[in-house]
């Protein structure tokens, strides 16, 4: 049972009210649309010692490792910019011995986020891995990230993987109702696992609508308002990356990031503009229109190509017609008082 | 004095005030719906109703007919599947739920399988459904006993409750600390379970009905509540709400039918 506190609130509120050093924090995006002003406010407010969950690291990642925050990495992929000469956060910090890493598959990391959103210990994965360094090559999980049982059924041996129950997910939408009702479409990636695994969520939405609009689609739905603990209303909160219905990555600040992300200090003023430099999401496009005008973010906005109605509608909402009679037993409210009446079926 | 009521909406009240606020609610077909649709009206607005087809929160317009039955609601707010309405209820998530009993023994523990030899039997009951699961995780039961019984010793355990009695439920380390069946009602009274014992107690008694009653359908010396009370006198607003969301709930199933039966004679002589 949930208080009935209010939900809304800013990212500042959301992510000191929730994140917690040493927490384990979950990236619940992968790939497109990343929870870019929840990572960077984590990053603002100087988070540390994070065991930091991504399936597919891109510059969500590069920036809160690069900030200092993450001691611990459970990743499948991460990012590099400039290709051989070029380099990164996480290498940096792997080679400065300040960042720990765990690689798993792209299926092993899901599969982890599944156990742990269905309540299970532990889930099969696919045994392929167990011929390869994914396997042997261990870091800070040893013996727990990866063992061997013997199916029950079949004699053979099953390669299985711990659970996740991160402390924590940060997660990008397309909207939510203040509930926390959160709707998201398009790639659906391990999201809804990687949210619902976690203890506590913290959704960013490009909209807060209205209940109705949640009702009327619950096949959208991928978090439920009572596993939610706050909503923040976040236009362009993915921002460089792409929401789909929204708008498309952004190209430009991309590259800006990529180019600066091959050496330490190139990320560090990069994060000095872009992240330290702007209080909140609304600062940071201020400051991007001011210095690039709004042509670009303009050119990215998403064209409308809407999915076609669900029809959830029945035949009738109440049991009573038009005439006041009740549909199967064909009396009015009176009649069917005056029948309780006769049988001797009322209790004075 | 409120309005006449029948013993059908007493029934529904008494299951309803198990649900409060903001709790976590899987609801079951029949008197259950109706008892989650008038909490929701009236005691516990922000309850989220769910079932275990995957509709999540949603406010009943109609009694249901089953348990994924998404004609009895305009729209919901989360779509799941069925395994994940079970394993939410297995990390902890569902406060309350609602199951029916064909037999009950003295620590809660309920058959819906069948009466007599599993193999041959003399009466099969629907099974388990979501039953077992339910019971054995949801963080608290209420069990309604419409045409069942009372026994010794179940024909056949479908659902857990307190199994053996005392700890035993908790010993056996399969299920959440606390969790386990919290009220039956019956069409005479409304039972609890002792804190220590476990062993199932009368704790109100419905009007009309006396002890004795109640004991002549129990095969063991029943345990009264020294405060034992009478089932309170629904409001007008409770009946009034059941009246127009489920008629047919307020009449009884012989009633309704009859009337139904009645009426589409009716229909069919007119044409």
């Amino acid at each position: 049972m949930r208080e009935p506190a209010d939900k809304i609130m800013t990212a500042k509120e959301a992510i000191g009210r929730f994140v917690h050093d040493g927490d384990q924090l979950v990236i619940g995006n992968y790939t497109v649309g990343s929870c870019a002003e929840l990572v960077y406010e984590v990053i603002r407010q100087g988070k540390k010692g994070l065991t930091l969950y991504s399936q597919s690291g891109i510059f969500d990642v590069e920036v809160l490792v690069g900030a200092g925050c993450v001691e611990k990495l459970v990743t499948t992929y991460v990012l590099r910019a400039g290709g051989k000469k070029g380099g990164s956060a996480v290498e940096r910090a792997l080679n400065a011995g300040t960042l720990q890493i765990e690689d798993y598959t792209n299926f092993d990391y899901n599969a982890r986020m599944v156990a742990g959103m269905h309540g299970f210990s532990f889930m099969q994965v696919l045994e392929g891995v167990m011929a390869t360094d994914l396997f042997r090559k261990r870091s800070f999980m040893g013996e727990d990230k990866f063992r061997v049982i013997k199916c029950p059924y079949t004699g053979k041996n099953i390669l299985t993987v711990p659970a996740a129950n991160p402390d924590v997910c940060i997660v990008h939408v397309q909207r939510a109702d203040k509930n926390g009702n959160a709707q998201y479409w398009g790639a659906m990636g391990s999201v809804a696992a990687a949210s619902l695994a976690s203890k506590r969520i913290i959704v960013s939405c490009e909209e807060i609508v209205e209940h109705d609009i949640i009702q009327s689609s619950p096949h959208l739905t991928i978090i439920p308002a009572y596993r939610v603990d706050a909503v923040i209303e976040i236009p362009w909160g993915a921002h460089p990356t792409e929401v789909l219905g929204y708008y498309n990555i952004d190209p430009f600040m991309y590259g800006l990031f990529m180019m600066s992300d091959a050496t330490a200090d190139g990320l560090k003023s990069w994060m000095d503009e872009w992240i330290y430099g702007c209080v909140n999401r609304a600062a940071y496009l201020d400051r991007y229109i001011g210095r690039f005008g709004s042509e670009i973010l303009d050119g990215i906005r998403a064209k409308a190509f809407y999915s076609a109605p669900a029809n959830y509608g029945s035949a009738f909402t109440t049991r009573w017609d038009r005439e006041g009679r009740e549909r199967f037993m064909g009396l009015t409210m009176a009649e069917l008082e005056k029948t309780f009446q006769e049988r001797g079926k009322l209790y004075e | 004095m409120s309005k006449p009521y029948t013993l059908q909406e007493l029934l529904v009240i008494a299951v309803a005030k198990e649900i409060h606020d903001y709790e976590n609610v899987i609801l079951g077909v029949g008197l259950p719906t109706t008892a989650g649709a008038l909490a929701k009206a009236l005691y516990a607005p922000h309850a989220t109703l769910m079932m275990e087809s995957g509709i999540i929160d949603f406010k009943p317009l109609l009694p249901l007919n089953h348990i994924a039955d998404a004609h009895s609601c305009r729209g919901f707010s989360y779509a799941t599947d069925l395994f994940s309405a079970f394993t939410m209820t297995y990390r902890g998530f569902v406060d309350v739920c609602f199951l029916g009993v064909g037999q009950i023994d003295k620590y809660g523990n309920v058959n819906t399988t069948a009466i007599g030899d599993y193999y041959k039997p003399a009466m099969r009951l629907p099974g388990s459904g979501g039953a077992a699961d339910f019971m054995s995780y949801a963080k608290r039961t209420v069990l309604t006993m419409l045409g069942g019984n009372f026994v010794n010793r179940l024909d056949y355990m479908t659902s857990p409750g307190y199994l053996e009695g005392g700890d035993s439920r908790e010993r056996s380390g399969l299920f959440p600390k606390g969790s386990g069946p919290c009220m039956l009602l019956t069409t005479k009274g409304v039972f609890r379970f002792d804190d220590v014992t476990k062993e199932i107690y009368l704790s109100q008694i419905h009007p009309r009905v006396n002890v004795e009653d109640i004991k002549m359908e129990v095969p063991w010396d029943l345990k009264i509540a020294p405060d034992l009370s009478e089932t309170p006198r629904p409001t007008d607003e409770e009946i009034e709400f059941i009246r127009n969301f489920a008629p047919a709930q307020s009449a009884g199933r012989e009633l309704a039918l009859e009337l139904t039966v009645a009426n589409m004679m009716r229909k069919a002589k007119v044409i």
